[in-house]
């Protein structure tokens, strides 16, 4: 009973997941739409979807070998970097976010005293608005 | 390079053809080149200068050789040769001495 009550609620959480991730998908597709004048299926929509969701896992995985194999528990930006580093134009990229992030942190730090989650917003920039969608639904 | 294509051409349980044999040592070349990058980026990751065995087991498990189910030492006991894998695995001897020590 327990688990059979465990395992539809991982599947509830799966389901709404996913379909946060298509939400944003769409979104972003329709902006990409607008720009390039071409139209998007929507089984080419769903098709991203998955694989950016599958995608996510992948990355989940790699991050946190990465970070157990510098002995540390918590992720941060140099295992992401890691991640990206086989296409130098998009290391190049995540660099730059990066960095913006990290002075946009400082000018916080000096504005008020609040301890910033680098790692975290990092993450945040990469899976886009995914987790803003979550925290609206 | 010929000890290459004899490997190949056991684990193919065919003969190979010289072109054929060409072009995978292109490909161990981009192969190894990959892989020594790899390692260099991980040792430095964990703030080493010398590579270990703990970079190449990382290398593995992201190739997907080493998972859950198969770790590296059950990868060592099945292909490589005894001389190597009791240099590998630590193994206790006579007089309560493991070799290697961990």
């Amino acid at each position: 009973m327990e688990d059979a009550s465990a395992e539809e609620q991982q599947r509830l959480t799966d389901q709404q997941l996913k379909a946060a991730v298509h939400y944003t998908v769409g979104r972003l597709c329709k902006e990409v739409a607008a720009d390039k004048e071409m139209q998007f299926s929507k089984q080419t929509v769903a098709a991203i979807s998955e694989v950016t969701f599958r995608q996510c896992d992948n990355f989940a995985k790699d991050l946190e070998l990465f970070a157990r194999h510098a002995k540390r528990s918590t992720i941060n930006t140099d295992d992401v970097k890691l991640l990206a580093r086989r296409s130098s134009s998009l290391l190049k990229y995540i660099t730059e976010k990066n960095e913006e992030i990290a002075q946009v942190n400082l000018e916080q730090k000096a504005k008020k005293k609040k301890k910033p989650e680098r790692g975290n917003q990092e993450s945040a920039e990469l899976v886009a608005e995914a987790e803003a969608v979550e925290c609206e639904g | 390079l010929s000890h290459y294509g004899k490997l190949f051409s056991f684990l193919a349980k065919m003969p190979l053809e010289k072109a054929a044999l060409e072009m995978v040592e292109k490909c161990l070349d981009k192969y190894f080149r990959h892989l020594y990058n790899d390692l260099e980026v991980f040792a430095a990751h964990a703030g080493r200068k010398t590579v270990q065995l703990e970079d190449l087991e990382l290398l593995m498990r992201r190739q997907g050789l080493v998972t859950e189910q198969v770790s590296l030492h059950v990868l060592v006991e099945r292909y490589l040769p005894l001389e190597y894998r009791q240099l590998l695995i630590p193994c206790a001897s006579s007089g309560n001495a493991v070799f290697p020590t961990q």
